[in-house]
């Protein structure tokens, strides 16, 4: 079901309502979502429900619910909240907090701190956050009262909280889960919502790449450490003594690192390491600037290459035995070993170590995982073959390595999405025994969604992106035509997706030249999404105040871009959504076909099984933005013949699927303005509670009455 | 000279009017003529009430200067010097093209008003044309209760009448027709130009820099429509095009919108993600590179479309929410030429809290007032329109068949009971009651008057009912008679009116009668 549906209201009223009957049982809720406006309204709809509670109750309960999110939501420090990156204002952040940094502030007070941070760590440990629904901007307004800061009281308060919301990164992304999950009960629930891309999210967490840009940096990061050494070796000498006698006692006591000393910590070091003491070899400081200093020599000599290389991560290890005397042991401490440097050093910018960091993080990788992962060198774009690029992607092959932690840890874990489909697939990628698997329809009062496959132009040439007629004339023209038909007929906002960014330029200037754009003008305004995700962002905005001022607008958009996953067309901002194509990946990517071939190879998936299961949860996600919600309405036109076919149609979500009707199957573009109009005049009628009464909606009578009872005890055996 | 005391800014020796040689002065606030050797002017107009000038075509004999008042009169001068005749007149004429629009904001309020009523109000002019100008009263009389009312009631309701947008394809409107020898002919219309000005205030200003001085009219749009900024796929290189700073000021206008981010922190997409994976991280970090070193002709020329399209819309959608803002403004156009209309300011964060909570309408009591729901007997015919009945039922050929011989074997059997008739009376009485003018008829000769009646009689019928109507207005106003003044109008020339309107009626109806015998 699309959200607005009530998916994420139920989840949370059934799994608070297990809570409170067994609160030793489940300790904690962890609710994960994507992007930062979905955790605001996952709180608002929690706020909605204990309010419902201790109305009904009559008793205020003592819940705690909070959401977390980066320094950039939460900061309320005047200067640093004013940066506009991420990264910025978490280095600002650090470069105030820090342990030495305070330490040096307690000698000299002209030092500058962060106030808020001083505060909180002066008093707002002993008192426990007061129990309550605490969303972002209550966070910050509770802090700026107290002059604590929200981003620490947040990440110090999820230990105790009894529902935490946060962003599935901090759960999934090693190198963050880390340092905020970690301490997280055994007895909790997790959820991930919108987790339809988890896959995706989970490979990226663990995935390097290395350019020669950042072998440049990160030879200026050696050198400066080198440097650093040096000074330190003649002013303070006891402190790399100190440093080495940890090192001696290992690793255990070196990783209790402060929790301000944001340095990103190791991907998934296996437990067992953390016992040993790191190996004599790179334990000075100056032995381990001489072997990054030779893995750095080494990683660009394996970048000089004239062709495409791939290799296994133990092909790589032994090379590198073999040509620079490198042991896989050393490799592995390699990140700890940097950041345990890195805080002796007192270096405060860790932004400008971010190369080092990451060679270092990939050389602990590379080393700790001989399975799931693989190594491609490639010295030049495809499409530039001439200018040398050369790229070392060191690519995670599969999820389930980021996702076992969570899946051993917590007791229960729950997946969901409005468009997991076909449910099957995902325990297999993720390698997992699912203890219940259900897909629900939708119960709608009115049949609000208007599915239609459209295979033919109005001349019967066959509407297709793939490979062989992208560039046809006739296609792009009926695709132009179809567009401009909808724009006639379609109240208010059409949001149209295209297969690829190129492919989106290349229509978009052909239809400029055969004037199809201008006639599309006619009828409403033109937004096209860009690359900039700032320019994007504009577009959007006027787009949205098109839709609201009466004059309607047309956005073109990129079906796995950041409008396709993140933005909602609720009501009058998208009547229909158009899917030019069906998105398939890239498929001539090394990468992928790599992956592919792991897939198939561990999991018995067929590759065109995976990349239509891929396109198909794609083009779902598109054409699912129209709907949000059972009073709101759209059109989903799919403009491919493919998607007649049963091997995709099959994939599209049941609450999709179910509305193709026979008769929707091939429709020529004429065909489908007809169906259009008809199905847009039906929706234009005023809706009413009563027409929802029994149906989409019940009344308490109804919902106890043992029919309803019996049809819901129904709908559940029968999925 | 009567009034030295104004500043006279030229003096035009030897001009003619009327056969009369004099002397012309064109001073701060009026033109004047005074014949040759007197002391005074006899033709004395201020520049306000002249509505515009027009002068003799080029070829001409006799050099002369027309000036049109806004009363209608007009005056010529002949420039008669026969030396310097044609630089005399330019210079007036020159120096009156500046003074005019000087005056022009300041010209008859009043009359512009009036037209403006008139033109807005076909029933007005009706019966303006009706009274005035068949001279049944005077203009002041007519205007006399007329603009009292329009000076009463607010201004500002007439003044905003509501903003236009923007068509957004306006420029798709101009479809360029090969005249035959190789060129390109461009149809402008003021509409095109106004919205063309509109959205883009760059071209505007370039237009007022240009137009009258450097080139014509005609070679601006030439060049326009030639130019790079028209044609959005080429890319802009040359910087001789006088456009090309045009492209460069959207530019920025561009930048500077994307700079100024968004309001509305549901679209931002920058704030979306919670945590970006660094530099390095995940799968497809090798990009393509958007660089331009790196992008071919053809790729660049895409994403310039791209670019306008999103400039132009952007654009299309700031001018029609431009509201109040007269296009002359300079300041206010440099602060919107942004492309970023006010309407935006609404996504404030409290927006975003009634955003972030949705709120399902069939999930709340109910407490708005009600509202009357459309009631559809048939929404079939609502959602298809109205569909030509068809007969559903068919009839075979045998059907038919059987029922006339039924019908025939009927006939032949019919024998008439001629005991049990109706009595005569009574039946010429219902024959009576049901041919047309019958009781049982009427509904049907109701209806005929209004069609028997050619509707132009009706219209002109109308007409002299709103009329007389209006003077009845006039005289029933002139009661309670307590001022000379009324008393004069009502015994005077108002019982002369209504005994012209009376004539005009009986003129028309007489006409009228003559027509039809």
């Amino acid at each position: 079901m699309p959200s607005g549906t009530g998916k994420t209201i139920s989840l949370l009223s059934l799994i608070v309502a297990y809570q409170r009957a067994f609160p030793l049982e489940v300790t904690k809720l962890i609710y994960c979502s994507r992007t930062v406006p979905e955790i605001e309204k996952v709180v608002e709809e929690l706020r909605k429900l204990m309010e419902f509670y201790s109305k009904q109750t009559r008793e205020s309960n003592n819940f705690l619910a909070l959401a977390l999110s980066s320094r950039r939501n939460l900061c309320i420090h005047p200067e640093v909240s004013s940066l506009r990156f991420g990264k910025e204002v978490d280095g600002k952040c650090h470069s105030l907090t820090a342990s030495y940094i305070r330490a040096q502030h307690h000698s000299n007070p002209s030092f500058p701190v962060c106030q808020f941070y001083e505060e909180f760590d002066a008093v707002g440990r002993q008192v426990p956050l007061p129990a309550g629904i605490y969303n972002l901007d209550d966070l910050k307004d509770f802090g700026r009262r107290k002059g604590w800061c929200p981003y620490y009281l947040a990440r110090y308060s999820i230990l105790h909280a009894n529902i935490v919301v946060y962003s599935y990164h901090y759960l999934l992304d090693p190198k963050i889960a880390d340092l905020v999950s970690k301490e997280l009960a055994k007895k909790s629930v997790v959820v991930f919502d919108e987790a339809h891309n988890i896959d995706n999210v989970c490979i990226d967490s663990m995935s390097v790449n290395i350019t020669r840009r950042t072998l440049d940096h990160c030879q200026n990061n050696v050198d400066t450490l080198h440097n650093t050494i040096h000074k330190i070796k003649e002013t303070d000498a006891a402190k790399l003594k100190e440093e080495y006698r940890r090192l001696v006692e290992g690793l255990k006591e070196a990783n209790v690192a402060r929790e301000t000393d944001v340095y990103l910590s190791n991907p998934v070091l296996p437990d067992e390491i953390l016992q040993e003491a790191v190996p004599g070899t790179i334990r000075t400081a100056e032995h381990f600037v001489g072997f990054l200093r030779r893995f750095l020599e080494y990683l660009k000599s394996r970048l000089r290459v004239q062709h495409v290389i791939q290799e296994s991560a133990p092909q790589f290890l032994k090379d590198i035995y073999d040509k620079v005397c490198i042991d896989r042991k050393p490799l592995r401490f390699c990140a700890e070993r940097l950041q345990s440097l890195l805080r002796t050093l007192e270096i405060t910018d860790i932004a400008d170590f971010s190369a080092a960091t990451l060679i270092s993080n990939f050389a602990t990788l590379v080393s700790t995982y001989s399975q799931g992962f693989t190594i491609i060198i490639e010295p030049f774009e495809d499409r530039t073959p001439t200018i040398a690029n050369p790229v070392l992607h060191f690519s995670c092959m599969d999820p389930s390595i980021a996702i076992k932690p969570v899946f051993q840890r917590f007791q229960s874990v729950i997946i969901t999405s409005g468009t997991l489909s076909p449910l099957d697939i995902y325990p297999r990628i993720l390698d997992f025994h699912p203890v219940t698997m259900a897909s629900f329809t939708m119960t709608l009062a009115r049949t609000c969604l208007c599915p239609l496959i459209v295979g033919r132009g109005n001349d019967q040439v066959a509407l297709s992106s793939k490979f062989e007629t992208r560039e046809d004339f006739a296609v792009i023209r009926n695709y132009g035509n179809l567009l401009m038909e909808m724009s006639a007929i379609v109240p208010d906002g059409i949001v149209a997706f295209f297969t690829s960014y190129v492919y989106m330029e290349n229509i978009v200037a052909s239809w400029y030249e055969q004037g199809i754009l201008e006639n599309i003008q006619r009828n409403k305004l033109i937004f096209i999404e860009t690359q900039d995700a700032a320019e994007t962002s504009m577009a959007l905005e006027k787009y949205q105040e098109a839709c609201e001022n009466g004059r309607g607008a047309i956005l073109l958009s990129v079906a796995r871009g950041k409008v396709s996953e993140g933005i909602d067309f609720v009501h009058h901002f998208g009547r229909a959504v158009i899917m030019f194509g069906v998105p398939y990946v890239y498929t001539q990517s090394r990468i992928l076909k790599a992956r592919l071939e792991y897939l198939r190879d561990q999991f018995q998936i067929r590759e065109n099984d995976f990349l239509t299961f891929d396109a198909m949860r794609h083009a779902a996600q598109c054409v699912g933005r129209a709907i949000r919600g059972k009073t709101d309405y759209g059109l989903m036109i799919f403009a491919d013949k493919r998607y007649a076919r049963a091997d995709k149609r099959g994939k599209l979500p049941r609450w999709i699927q179910e509305h193709i009707t026979d008769g929707s199957l091939n429709l020529t573009v004429d065909e489908a303005v007809q169906l259009s109009k008809h199905f847009l005049r039906q929706m234009a009628q005023p809706f009413r509670q009563e027409d929802q009464l029994g149906l989409s909606l019940l009344t308490l009578e109804q919902l106890e009455s043992e029919e309803m009872l019996q049809k819901i005890a129904q709908v559940a055996h029968q999925t | 000279m009567a009034s030295l005391s104004e500043e006279v800014l030229l003096v035009v020796k030897k001009v003619r009017q009327r056969k009369q040689d004099g002397t012309l002065y064109l001073m701060a606030e009026r033109i004047a003529w005074g014949p040759e050797g007197k002391d005074r002017f006899t033709v004395s107009h201020l520049y306000a009430d002249i509505r515009c000038q027009k002068i003799s075509p080029d070829g001409k004999a006799k050099v002369q200067l027309q000036l049109v008042l806004h009363s209608g009169e007009s005056t010529t001068f002949h420039f008669a010097n026969e030396s310097t005749a044609l630089k005399d007149r330019e210079a007036a004429k020159e120096l009156l093209q500046q003074l005019l629009p000087k005056f022009k904001k300041k010209a008859n309020k009043e009359l512009e008003e009036k037209n403006r009523m008139l033109q807005e109000d076909p029933v007005l002019f009706q019966l303006y044309k009706d009274l005035v100008v068949s001279q049944v009263i005077s203009a002041e009389e007519f205007w006399a209760n007329r603009l009292g009312g329009v000076t009463n009631t607010d201004p500002a309701q007439y003044k905003y009448k509501q903003e236009v947008g923007i068509s957004g394809a306006f420029l798709a409107d101009i479809r360029p027709q090969t005249d035959g020898c190789n060129g390109l002919r461009y149809n402008l219309t003021a509409d095109i130009i106004e919205s063309i000005f509109r959205t883009y205030p760059a071209v505007k200003q370039k237009y007022n820099e240009n137009v009258p001085h450097n080139l014509t009219e005609k070679e601006f749009w030439t060049r326009f429509f030639q130019s790079h900024y028209f044609h959005r796929d080429r890319i802009n290189t040359g910087t001789q095009d006088i456009f090309s700073e045009c492209a460069k000021q959207d530019e920025k206008g561009l930048k500077s919108m994307v700079v100024q981010g968004v309001k509305n922190p549901l679209v931002d997409l920058l704030s979306l993600e919670d945590k970006t994976l660094d530099e390095g991280y995940g799968v497809c970090g090798a990009q393509p590179s958007t660089s331009n070193s790196n992008r071919t002709v053809k790729e660049s020329s895409n994403y310039a479309i791209i670019k306008r399209f999103n400039h132009h819309s952007a654009m299309v959608l700031a001018a029609g929410s431009r509201k109040g803002e007269t296009p002359t403004d300079q300041a206010s156009e440099t602060s919107s030429t942004d492309g970023n209309s006010r309407d935006s300011d609404f996504f404030q964060p409290p927006v975003k809290k009634v955003k972030l909570q949705e709120e399902y309408e069939d999930l709340q009591q109910e407490n708005r007032p009600k509202t009357v729901p459309l009631n559809l007997k048939k929404s079939d015919r609502y959602a298809h329109g109205p569909v030509p009945l068809q007969s559903q039922q068919y009839t075979t050929s045998q059907d038919i068949i059987n029922s006339v011989n039924y019908i025939q074997h009927e006939m032949a059997n019919y024998k008439p009971n001629l005991t049990q008739v109706l009595s005569s009376t009574v039946a010429t009485s219902a024959i009576s009651a049901l041919s047309p003018g019958g009781v049982l008829m009427q509904a049907g000769a109701q209806q005929a008057i209004n069609q028997m009646v050619p509707s132009e009689v009706q219209g002109e019928l109308k007409h002299l009912y709103v009329a007389a109507g209006e003077l009845l207005r006039h005289f029933w106003s002139c009661f309670p008679v307590n001022t000379p003044f009324l008393e004069e109008k009502l015994t005077g020339h108002l019982e002369e009116m209504l005994q012209t309107a009376y004539n005009k009626f009986h003129i028309w109806q007489t006409r009228r009668m003559m027509r039809k015998t």
